[in-house]
């Protein structure tokens, strides 16, 4: 069978067993919507690596995709077998001009892992290097060398020519109808485009790095540049348990609580101070150092915050941990999510309500909120931002991270004191009181002669 | 608890606490926010913006405490166009060259990598 008529097969298919498994569509929508996610998935899954990528760009997109879709998503599986060594070495020596042999003072050919668009291999410095941020790397030092997989560029490019068709049914099934393909196909072709030149991860890493160079608890590996080009990328290698393994790290004594609570200030401090955020956070790109530290791994999907966004998203933040519904609505107007006049009173019930279900109770449930906020929106008809479901998404999978880390943490416990300090100094910046000061007169006058 | 880092903005923070701590007899209105502040129980919710004014005024009140025993031990905060402050701006120059230089040994290894392939073929 051609390579077409397999896409659409295994697409058509996912497609009928959604339909049985929502069983027509009388399992309510939310069920109807997930049913046909997880067939999606699998789909997905099973057709590799350019469906693979386009699920996991849907699993960063609430503004595009249901929140069922969102979650699913999430879960795909992107491990593919490895190149074999000799196109591997091809690689790096079409990109430098020399052997690994030449380049390294060692290399291992088995790769230590492997994903859709690169796969990763361990080898030895051969000269001293002195990175962009941080202290000199030795002779010696270990490295991890990321390297593009040959052809994989092409190889998805093809795929997704052929799957344009068969995928614009998408719109079709439930919850999926404002879907906008042809701009999501270009989007995920200009993303796609950025992930396989390495420069701009190692760029992104070094600006992260620098960001964070006074937080003794953050690790982002240094980049050797003269080893980077744009189908590879060399870099420090980082010891540590991915946060799948953390039961290791507890037993070699890690205080996972006083982690947990500062990798969630670390976020906060990245969308509110930085204005750049790790938008691609899960178990495999976040390590624990036998120091205690977090290391960050992939800087594959970042998220940028403007000073005005920045502020909107504080106040947001405020509203979540002290339970301000219409603060919550009115600072993401700001962000862009608009709430018709008409459904406005309605929307600001549901949404007091899913506080009252999700934040008000211990544990405080994160995800519960995000989940039911994005399906409140989607029952009522409202556009979700790209920047604000991008930055839902990452809020959730940070509480998912600080869990992994510490199960019974609150991360508001964090939140608070810092988002209430940050939005206290903005409410009363020179600049805004400059601003509010004839209103507040005008009040202040009212008041004292009344 | 582990310490939490600051936003960024805890000079703000320390103007208000620095203001509480010259005038310590405040009224009982910021009395009484500082209390309901200090005794906000997790899971507390729905409170709405007076919580806030609350939140805002315990902490507050935890910083001036902290003034009062740090007095002794000198300035913590970084005046504009200090030493400090202009540490900062150093660090982030700093930072661009070394991005820049960064760049060029990628691009030069790249270039590098061209004129061996020229010379040999």
């Amino acid at each position: 069978m051609s390579r077409s008529r397999h896409i659409a097969a295994t697409l058509a298919r996912a497609g009928w067993r959604g339909t049985t498994d929502a069983r027509l569509g009388l399992v309510g929508a939310s069920a109807s919507r997930a049913a046909f996610a997880r067939r999606t998935r699998e789909a997905f899954e099973e057709l590799g690596p350019a469906f693979i990528k386009l699920g996991q760009l849907l699993s960063v997109r609430p503004d595009v995709v249901p929140p069922e879709w969102v979650f699913e998503m999430e879960s795909l599986r992107d491990s593919v077998p490895s190149a074999p060594p000799e196109a591997i070495r091809a690689v790096i020596a079409e990109d430098f001009g020399a052997t690994v042999e030449e380049l390294f003072e060692s290399w291992d050919d088995a790769p230590i892992a492997s994903a859709s668009i690169a796969q990763v291999h361990r080898a030895i410095l051969r000269r001293r290097y002195r990175p962009v941020v941080g202290e000199e790397l030795a002779a010696g030092a270990e490295l991890a060398v990321k390297v593009v997989r040959p052809g994989v560029e092409r190889g998805i490019a093809a795929d997704i020519e052929v799957a344009r068709s068969s995928v614009t049914r998408l719109p079709r099934l439930p919850g999926m109808a404002r879907i906008d393909m042809p701009a999501l196909l270009a989007e995920f072709t200009s993303t796609l485009r950025s992930e396989c030149d390495m420069r701009n991860e190692a760029a992104v890493a070094d600006r992260f790095a620098f960001d964070f160079r006074d937080d003794e608890l953050i690790v982002v590996p240094r980049v050797v540049w003269p080893l980077t080009s744009r189908r590879v990328l060399t870099m420090e290698f980082i010891e540590g348990w991915p946060l799948s393994e953390i039961s290791d790290a507890q037993r070699a004594g890690v205080d996972g609580y006083a982690l947990a609570l500062h990798g969630a200030t670390t976020f906060m401090r990245q969308v509110l101070v930085a204005g750049r955020f790790h938008a691609d956070l899960h178990p495999a790109n976040l390590l624990v150092t036998p120091e205690g530290r977090i290391a960050y791994l992939d800087f594959g999907i970042i998220g940028t915050t403007t000073p005005a966004q920045r502020d909107a998203i504080a106040q947001i933040l405020v509203a979540t941990v002290y339970g301000d519904a219409d603060r919550a609505l009115t600072y993401s107007a700001e962000l862009g999510l608009v709430v018709g006049p008409d459904r406005r009173g309605r929307v600001r019930e549901r949404v007091a309500a899913l506080m009252r279900d999700t934040l008000a109770v211990e544990p405080r449930d994160i995800r519960g909120f995000a989940i039911g906020f994005l399906g409140i929106m989607a029952d009522e008809k409202v556009d979700i931002p790209v920047g604000y479901g991008l930055l839902i998404k990452a809020l959730v999978t940070v509480e998912g991270v600080a869990r992994a880390l510490y199960p019974e943490i609150d991360i508001t416990v964090a939140a608070k004191p810092f988002v209430t300090e940050f939005v206290a100094a903005r409410m009363l910046s020179p600049q805004r009181m400059y601003e509010k000061l004839p209103a507040a007169m005008n009040a202040a006058l009212r008041e004292l002669t009344r | 608890m582990a310490d939490i880092p600051k936003p960024g903005s805890d000079s703000f923070v320390r103007f208000l606490a620095a203001w509480a701590l010259v005038h310590e007899t405040a009224d009982e209105g910021w009395k009484g926010a500082i209390e309901r502040g200090r005794e906000q129980a997790p899971g507390e919710m729905d409170a709405g913006p007076e919580a806030f004014v609350d939140g805002l005024s315990a902490m507050v009140a935890a910083e001036k405490e902290r003034m009062k025993s740090e007095l002794s031990t000198g300035p913590g905060d970084i005046a504009p166009g200090s030493a400090g402050d202009l540490g900062g701006k150093l660090d982030e120059l700093r930072f661009e060259v070394a991005e820049v230089r960064g760049k060029l040994e990628s691009m030069q290894a790249a270039l590098d990598a061209l004129a061996k392939r020229d010379s040999t073929s």
